[in-house]
């Protein structure tokens, strides 16, 4: 039985929250050039607090959900010695943005008259 | 005296042969017996002459002795001495005559016809005085007499008494004109001359004299019977006032009155016109008198069928006209008067029309025949007013009241003259009463008793209408309405033997040839001949020849006959007239020498006046006539005169010089001597004038419209003359090349290069082709302006065309190529517009990093392309200056630009997994993280 022990952070403090964003489809990079590296694009606020995701001309109205079970993000801590494996939690999530409507167009070809 | 004593002798024989013309003329018998109950024998006779194959001018002569028989004259000698060598025994001898003619009647009986018809010309001794005359043809009103018959003698001046058979003595005023007997006769001086007579022999007389004694012993003979008809009582007004205008010495009478007038038929019997028309109006008006006089029409089923047979044998008589077609008219006409009356006992047709050219005696026959059958008449002629109001007052006045006043309680007839000149809102207004209460009053029985009140409004007297056209347009509707009566011309031999009774009453010596040509000359018109005769006897002529009717200028009808009658007359030789005893008549208007040709054609030519329409007839029809041509030398020469006539046109109209207008009649004289022949042209009316003008003026269209938008490079270098001329056939040629019936996107480039040069072309002559849709259906592609027209030679093939499919391509593809033009011509005209454009172009996307850049770079433009602000008030409002807002990376932006920036071409992009919900349901395992 490993005893594999789980750190609430390295230095003590509580370790960072993160959200997690959940998308009804998917990213796909223009050349397949891949993700890395590239933007994916701009997630800003509403003045309501409804999150707005841009993505290339889509636009995606989303919202933020609490979830059931916050997640943990452990991370194994390097030792030196091969004796014992340490994780430490580098970051809990604890909500999530969903964007689960149909997204947007944007139309970019802007007419004369704005 | 004479006459009537004739006529009674002659009565007798001849009675015997008239069983079968009994049924014949059983309408006029039926009149005449009910008009002069008495007198009917005498007028019997005198219908058998009619229609017996006598000619008619026996039965003229048989009334009036004129022509001097020797037996006749000393019988009229005889009586003419009896008479006035006992004056006083008189009395003795007029009873003998009431007993053979009329029994002493009432003095407004109507007057025996005898003397009607025996003294159409009588002369006056009596002295009556002038009763006033109601206007030429009044005959029947009755008592007027009585001013003369006294009951009493007179209390002044002399009187004669006469005593009738019944005993009854009336008085007769007598005037003293012994002077003017004097002058007019050395052998009688007075009707108490009866020494003064005896003392001049007359056998001195006869030999001095012969013609001029014989003529006044036929006067003396019929004063003496105007004079014992009148101690009858049963003289006539009429006769009165025709007696004193024809007593030759009543200077001022021959002068103011026409002879037309003195002249005229006071008579049926008299009348000239043809007997079948007379007798078929007579039939219609007699179908009137059950309704206006309630008298039971006799049916005669019997007759009708002998009748029709009765005319058969009587059409013989009808002389020179086709008797095939004659007999179907006759039979026609026949059935329409044996038609059922309707329910109310009016005849089918409530109105006559009569037509026929003038002179023929339709309005005399109307009158004639009106009193004939018992009716006051009452006429409407073109001198009256026929406005629509006034019209219908006359007709509602003439049908539905009756004179009260007059002695004569007689129904009005109505006749109307020139009904042909009366606007068309007149007949309207006649129709609708003709109509009038026939609609509702349909049912029969029940109502019968209702009709009888409605009836006053209704029409219930003839209307007899006259018209010289039948067919004015203004008549159609009455046409239909009406019962139609063609007037024949009258029979040239009638019309001769009544002009030499008028010229021998005048004293105008006139052999029947002479008299034949004048009837010839005048179309048979009776008031031309009557009025040339007295116009002649006016000049102081007292011998009539046919040389002078001929050299005289008079009596030739300036009447517009009609252009069709006009080519006849040109382009027909008149048929070479039958030669008659004597010299020179042939030379009838017309025939004869070519002089007297060239004289009728010229006269026509002249008076029809419409020299142009004659002149465009003569060259539509002389190419179709039948001459024998065969240098052309005849179509050479009409050509001349044609270009002869055009010039003078020419000439009169551009120089107002109309004094040249005299020698335009000419070229139908011409046309006449080339082309005359004896067959009967077949003219057709001139139509290739107005054709040619119209296509001209639709070619000179066509190409004016061509012209008008050939861009001015071309425009330069062609006319209106050139292009029909010159280029138009060649071009409509080459505007049709073959093309092979294909997509244009799949032609090779030398046929994409033709289609190009074809639309070129087609494009600098301003031709297009335009779709159409023919009456059948059908889509057609025309060529635009019609040039095809201009250039199309009516005798040569049609020209090659280009089917459907390739002119719908052409016109596709010259749609995109003008648009493509019009852009073209756009940017040139707007340098400014165009620059930008290719400013932009090779504005390209700027090297940005990132699409801010290229928002940016959009937003510019945007603003750019934007007009002016302008407030509410028009007034400018200064650009807000939108660059001036803080567009650094910061996050500073506003949501808007901020969103902006995510636009573009990012690299990443989202794709959007239609109802997955897989990527939310799915467990996501932690070590799948690790």
């Amino acid at each position: 039985m490993v005893q594999i022990v789980i750190r609430g952070s390295v230095d003590g403090c509580s370790p960072p929250q993160w959200l997690l964003v959940e998308l009804q489809g998917e990213m796909v990079s223009r050349h397949n050039s891949g993700l890395a590296g590239n933007v994916m694009g701009d997630l800003l606020y509403t003045k309501e607090g409804v999150p707005v995701l841009i993505v290339g001309h889509h636009i995606l109205y989303g919202k933020l959900v609490k979830l059931e079970k916050p997640f943990a993000i452990p991370m194994e801590t390097d030792h030196q010695g091969l004796t014992s494996t340490s994780y430490t939690v580098s970051a809990l999530i604890k909500q999530k943005l969903i964007f689960k409507t149909r997204p947007k167009p944007i139309i970019t070809n802007v007419p004369k008259k704005v | 005296m004479s006459t009537v004593k004739f006529n009674m002798d002659e009565y007798d024989e001849m009675f015997e042969i008239e069983d079968h013309f009994e049924e014949q003329f059983a309408d006029e018998l039926e009149v005449l017996a009910e008009m002069e109950e008495k007198t009917c024998k005498p007028a019997k006779r005198q219908k058998q002459s009619t229609g017996d194959d006598i000619s008619d001018i026996e039965h003229l002569l048989d009334d009036k002795p004129i022509t001097p028989k020797s037996t006749r004259q000393k019988k009229e000698m005889g009586v003419v001495k009896r008479l006035f060598n006992a004056a006083e025994s008189q009395e003795r001898k007029v009873p003998s005559q009431h007993d053979d003619i009329t029994p002493p009647s009432s003095p407004e009986h109507y007057e025996p016809s005898d003397a009607v018809r025996s003294t159409p010309v009588v002369l006056d001794i009596s002295g009556f005085a002038e009763i006033p005359e109601t206007p030429g043809r009044h005959p029947i009103t009755g008592s007027p007499s009585s001013l003369h018959v006294l009951k009493r003698p007179p209390l002044e001046g002399d009187y004669i008494s006469v005593t009738d058979s019944s005993g009854n003595r009336v008085y007769l005023r007598q005037k003293e004109d012994t002077d003017t007997k004097i002058t007019e006769s050395r052998l009688i001086p007075n009707s108490y001359g009866a020494l003064g007579l005896l003392a001049v022999p007359i056998g001195v007389l006869r030999t001095q004299e012969a013609e001029r004694r014989h003529q006044q012993v036929v006067e003396e003979s019929q004063r003496l019977t105007e004079l014992l008809d009148s101690v009858n009582g049963v003289s006539a007004e009429f006769e009165n006032a025709e007696d004193e205008n024809a007593d030759p010495e009543d200077a001022e009478g021959r002068a103011s009155r026409l002879w037309v007038d003195r002249f005229s038929p006071r008579h049926y019997t008299e009348l000239l016109s043809d007997d079948f028309t007379n007798r078929c109006l007579l039939k219609w008006l007699k179908l009137w008198d059950t309704v206006v006089f309630g008298r039971e029409r006799k049916s005669r089923p019997a007759f009708s069928d002998r009748q029709t047979g009765g005319q058969k044998s009587f059409k013989p008589n009808q002389g020179n006209q086709n008797p095939n077609r004659f007999k179907s008219k006759i039979e026609m006409t026949e059935e329409l008067l044996e038609a059922e009356l309707d329910q109310y006992k009016r005849p089918k047709f409530k109105v006559a029309l009569l037509s026929g050219p003038p002179g023929l005696g339709k309005t005399t026959l109307a009158h004639v025949i009106a009193k004939h059958a018992g009716y006051n008449v009452v006429e409407i002629n073109a001198s009256d007013d026929r406005s629509a109001e006034v019209f219908q007052k006359r007709i509602d006045t003439a049908t539905q009241m009756k004179s009260v006043l007059g002695a004569s309680e007689r129904p009005n007839c109505l006749i109307i003259d020139e009904i042909d000149g009366a606007p068309a809102a007149a007949i309207n207004i006649l129709l609708a009463v003709l109509n009038r209460k026939d609609g509702p009053a349909g049912e029969a029985g029940a109502e019968a008793a209702k009709k009888k009140k409605k009836k006053e409004s209704m029409l219930l007297r003839p209307i007899i209408c006259i018209c010289n056209d039948l067919y004015a347009p203004a008549l159609r509707p009455l046409r239909q309405q009406a019962f139609l009566l063609a007037f024949p011309q009258t029979q040239p031999s009638r019309l001769t033997q009544r002009l030499a009774e008028i010229s021998v009453q005048q004293g105008l010596k006139a052999d029947s040839a002479a008299l034949m040509s004048l009837c010839e000359k005048t179309d048979n018109d009776i008031r031309s001949c009557i009025n040339t005769l007295q116009f002649l006897h006016s000049r102081g002529l007292k011998q009539l020849d046919a040389r002078t009717i001929q050299s005289v200028s008079v009596g030739q009808k300036d009447q517009n006959k009609g252009l069709f009658h006009l080519w006849q007359e040109i382009f027909q030789l008149p048929r070479t007239k039958r030669k008659r005893v004597g010299e020179g008549f042939d030379e009838a208007p017309g025939s004869g020498s070519g002089a007297q040709r060239f004289q009728n054609v010229l006269h026509l030519a002249s008076s029809s006046g419409e020299y142009e329409k004659v002149s465009q007839g003569l060259y539509d029809n002389y190419l179709s006539m039948r001459v024998r041509d065969p240098n052309l030398q005849g179509t050479c020469e009409a050509l001349d005169w044609l270009t002869f006539s055009d010039r003078l046109n020419q000439v009169i109209l551009h120089g107002q010089n109309f004094s040249l207008m005299k020698y335009l009649p000419f070229l139908s004289v011409a046309f006449h001597f080339l082309f005359a022949h004896t067959n009967v042209p077949r003219i057709s009316y001139p139509h290739s004038h107005h054709e040619a003008s119209s296509r001209l003026l639709g070619c000179r269209n066509a190409l004016s419209a061509m012209l008008a938008d050939i861009p001015a490079s071309v425009r330069a270098r062609v006319s209106q003359l050139s292009l029909s001329l010159d280029v138009l056939s060649l071009l409509l040629d080459i505007i049709c090349p073959k093309l092979r019936p294909v997509n244009p996107q799949l032609f090779s480039s030398r046929e994409k290069e033709q289609m190009h040069e074809l639309i070129d072309t087609m494009l600098a002559y301003n031709l297009s082709y335009r779709q159409d849709r023919t009456p059948e259906g059908q889509y057609i592609y025309v060529l635009e302006p019609r040039v095809e027209e201009v250039a199309r030679f009516p005798g040569l093939p049609p020209r090659r065309q280009l089917t459907y499919q390739a002119k719908q391509t052409i016109s596709r593809e010259m749609e995109q190529e003008k648009m493509r033009r019009a852009e073209q011509t756009m940017l040139q005209r707007n340098p400014a517009a165009a620059a930008k454009e290719e400013e932009k172009k090779s504005a390209g996307p700027k090297p940005t990093r990132n699409h801010q850049q290229r928002l940016e770079n959009i937003v510019k433009q945007t603003i750019v392309e934007m007009r002016p602000e302008v407030d509410f008030f028009g007034r400018a409002v200064a650009p807000r200056p939108q660059r001036a807002e803080p567009s650094s990376d910061t996050g500073e932006k506003c949501a808007v630009l901020a969103m902006g920036t995510a636009v573009g071409n990012s690299d990443v992009w989202f794709r959007f997994n239609e109802g997955m919900s897989n990527a939310v349901r799915r467990n996501v395992y932690i070590r799948e993280l690790l």
